[in-house]
C-alpha cells in the first residue's frame, strides 16, 4: 500500500480515538465505580479522580459476601455444560467433517437454527418441567438446558477443526489396519486438541455469560454470578457500587478468555464460519 | 470384513444420533407442551394442572391482553435498525483497522472488550451511564446542548427502545468490525491491483470489489446477529423492564411477562406457537433471497 499523506494518518488516529473512547470508555468508567466510596457514586459533575476503597469488594466478597458462592455456582453450571457438551458434539463433528452424507447441509442448519431460535421459547416449559421432576434450582437442570446451546455451537467449531486435519493421517492408520473408530481416538482427536480447547474456553465464556436459563431455573443457593448481579436492584434501592464490584468480577473471566483466545476469537464468535 | 464394512456405513449416524436425539429431546418437549397448552385455560397460580379445553381463546387473547402487535413491532425494528447500525458503523471500523497505522494492532485487541460482556453486565453498566441525575451521558449531553427528557433517556417512551439498540449496537458493533477486517485481509491483493491499475477510485473499488467480496461472511453475520437481536431479552430486562408503559417491550419480553409474571401458561404457549411461526418465516425468506446456498 502507498504510504498515506500526513494529512490523512491524522484524520485516521482521531477517528480510531474515538471509536476506542466510545468502545472502551463506558467499561473502564463503569469499572471505576466499583473502587468508589458508595457516597460518590454520582457525583455532578462527574469525578476522574478519587480516593479509591474496596469497600464494595469486601461486602460483596467477602462480609457478608453474599455474591461469593455465586462465584462458584458459575464455574460449576458452566464447566458442568461445556463438559457435557464435548462428547455429543465431539462425535457429531467428526460425522459431519469426514463422512459424505445425505443432507450434510440440511443438519448444519439444523443446528444453527438451534442456535438463533429464542431461548425463551424453551424456557418456560423448561421451568415447568423441572419442578414437576423435582430438578427445581438444580445444577443440572441448568447444565442439561444450556445444552439446547452448547452443543450446536460446538457442533459447528469442532467441525471446522476437525476439517483441517488432513484426511492423509487418517487413511495412514486405515491402511495399517485402524478402524476408523480407533483412527478418531488416535489421530483426529489429538490433533484437533487446539480445537478442542478453543470450543471449550467459548462454550464456558458463552455459558458463563448466559443469563436466562439461570435466571428461570436456579434458586438462591444455585444462582450464578451474572444473576446475581440483578438482586441489588432489591426495593430498598439500587447498590450502584456493588452491582458494579460484583460486574467487574463477573466480566474478568471471559475478558481474560478472549484475550487467551487470541487469533481465534473470529472464528470462535462466528461458529467456525470465518477462519480469521 | 462384512462387518466392518456395514459398521462404517453406519457409523456416521450412530456418531450423529446422540447430539440429535438430545437435542430433539430438548425441543421437541417445549414445543409439544407449548402445543397442548396453548389449546387449555391454564394460570398456575390458581392451579397446578391445566384447567379446561379453551379451543382459540389464547390464541385470541394474545392480542387482546398482550401487546403483541406492538412487540412485534418494536422487535423487527430492533432487530432491523440494530443489524443495520451495526454493520455499517462495524464496516467503519475495520476499514479504519485495514489501514494498518501502528498502534491499529492493539486497538483491535482493545476493541473486543464490549463483545465479551454479558450482556446484563452491558445492561447495568449503560443504566448507570444514563442514569437521569449523575450519568455521565446525560451530563455530557446537556454541556453540549442536546436535550435529555427528564424522566432520562431510559424512562421516556419516545427513546426508550431506541436505547436498547444503543446498548446493543455498543456490545456488537466491535463483532462486525473484527470480522469484517479478518474478511478484508482474506480479500486478495491481486484483484485490487488489477482494479487500481484500470483507474478505478477507492469509493467505486469499495462497492465493486470489497463489498461483493465480503458478501458470504456479510450475509452470515447479519442473520446470525438480527436474530439475536430478534431475541433481546436480558438488555430489555435490565434497561427498561419493557417500558415506560410497553413501550420497549420485545416479543421474548412479553412471553416472559406473560408466562413468569403473570403465569398465564395456556396463553403464553399460544404466543410460543405464533413467535415459533414468525421465527420460522423470517429465518426461510432469509435463506431464500439471501443465501441461497452456503458460499463460504
Amino acid at each position: 500500500m502507498k504510504s498515506l499523506q500526513t494529512r490523512h494518518r491524522i484524520v485516521i488516529y482521531a477517528l480510531m480515538a474515538l471509536v476506542m473512547i466510545f468502545f472502551v470508555g463506558p467499561i473502564l468508567w463503569f469499572s471505576l465505580l466499583a473502587f468508589r466510596h458508595p457516597s460518590e457514586a454520582y457525583t455532578i459533575p462527574p469525578q476522574l479522580f478519587f480516593e479509591p476503597t474496596l469497600q464494595s469488594f469486601e461486602r460483596t466478597f467477602v462480609d457478608p459476601g453474599n455474591n461469593r458462592p455465586q462465584v462458584f455456582n458459575s464455574i460449576i453450571v458452566s464447566t458442568g455444560a461445556t463438559l457435557l457438551s464435548l462428547p455429543f458434539a465431539m462425535s457429531a463433528a467428526y460425522a459431519l467433517s469426514r463422512f459424505a452424507l445425505r443432507g450434510k447441509d440440511f443438519i448444519m442448519n439444523w443446528y444453527i437454527s438451534l442456535l438463533i431460535a429464542p431461548p425463551i421459547v424453551f424456557v418456560i416449559p423448561y421451568f415447568i418441567l423441572m419442578s414437576r421432576i423435582g430438578w427445581a434450582g438444580t445444577y443440572q437442570a441448568m447444565i442439561l438446558t444450556l445444552q439446547t446451546l452448547a452443543i450446536p455451537f460446538s457442533v459447528w467449531l469442532l467441525k471446522s477443526f476437525m476439517d483441517e486435519v488432513p484426511l492423509d493421517l487418517e487413511e495412514a492408520a486405515w491402511v495399517d489396519g485402524a478402524t476408523r473408530l480407533s483412527a478418531f481416538f488416535r489421530i483426529i482427536i489429538p490433533l484437533a486438541t487446539p480445537g478442542i480447547i478453543v470450543t471449550s474456553m467459548f462454550t464456558f465464556v458463552f455459558s458463563w455469560n448466559n443469563v436466562l436459563f439461570p435466571l428461570i431455573l436456579s434458586k438462591q443457593s444455585t444462582t450464578t454470578l451474572p444473576v446475581g448481579t440483578i438482586s441489588f436492584f432489591a426495593s430498598t434501592g439500587v447498590y450502584w457500587n456493588q452491582i458494579a464490584a460484583t460486574a467487574v468480577v463477573a466480566m474478568l473471566p471471559p475478558m481474560l478468555i478472549f484475550l487467551v483466545l487470541g487469533r481465534y476469537v473470529v472464528r470462535g464468535l462466528t461458529f467456525g464460519a470465518v477462519k480469521g | 470384513m462384512q462387518n466392518r464394512f456395514n459398521l462404517n456405513r453406519r457409523l456416521p449416524y450412530l456418531l450423529l444420533a446422540p447430539s440429535i436425539i438430545i437435542l430433539l429431546a430438548l425441543i421437541l418437549y417445549p414445543l409439544g407442551f407449548a402445543l397442548r397448552n396453548s389449546f387449555w385455560f391454564w394460570n398456575l397460580q390458581t392451579s397446578a394442572v391445566p384447567l379446561y379445553h379453551s379451543g382459540l381463546d389464547n390464541y385470541r387473547m394474545v392480542f387482546q391482553v398482550t401487546p403483541f402487535t406492538e412487540a412485534l413491532k418494536n422487535t423487527l425494528l430492533l432487530a432491523g435498525l440494530g443489524t443495520l447500525a451495526q454493520f455499517w458503523l462495524g464496516m467503519g471500523v475495520a476499514l479504519l483497522l485495514h489501514t494498518h497505522l501502528r498502534g491499529m494492532g492493539f486497538c483491535r485487541a482493545l476493541l473486543i472488550m464490549p463483545t465479551t460482556l454479558a450482556p446484563v453486565v452491558a445492561g447495568f453498566l449503560f443504566r448507570y451511564l444514563l442514569e437521569p441525575k449523575g450519568g455521565l451521558l446525560p451530563w455530557l449531553l446537556e454541556g453540549i446542548g442536546f436535550p435529555v427528557p427528564p424522566q432520562g433517556i431510559l424512562g421516556y417512551a419516545g427513546s426508550a427502545l431506541f436505547a436498547i439498540g444503543m446498548v446493543d449496537t455498543w456490545q456488537w458493533t466491535p463483532f462486525f468490525a473484527i470480522v469484517l477486517y479478518a474478511g478484508l485481509l482474506s480479500i486478495s491483493e491481486e484483484v485490487k491491483e488489477a482494479a487500481q491499475v484500470d483507474g478505478a477510485s477507492p469509493w467505486r473499488m469499495f462497492w465493486s470489489i470489497t463489498l461483493p467480496l465480503l458478501r458470504p461472511i456479510a450475509a452470515f453475520l447479519v442473520m446470525i446477529r438480527f436474530m439475536q437481536l430478534f431475541n433481546s431479552f436480558d438488555l430489555v430486562f435490565v434497561l427498561t423492564g419493557g417500558g415506560p408503559g410497553t413501550s420497549s417491550r420485545t416479543l421474548s419480553f412479553n412471553l416472559y411477562r406473560e408466562g413468569l409474571v403473570n403465569y398465564n401458561i395456556g396463553l403464553t404457549a399460544a404466543m410460543t406457537w405464533l413467535v415459533v411461526i414468525i421465527v420460522t418465516v423470517i429465518i426461510n425468506l432469509y435463506i431464500i433471497f439471501i443465501f441461497r446456498k452456503r458460499e463460504w
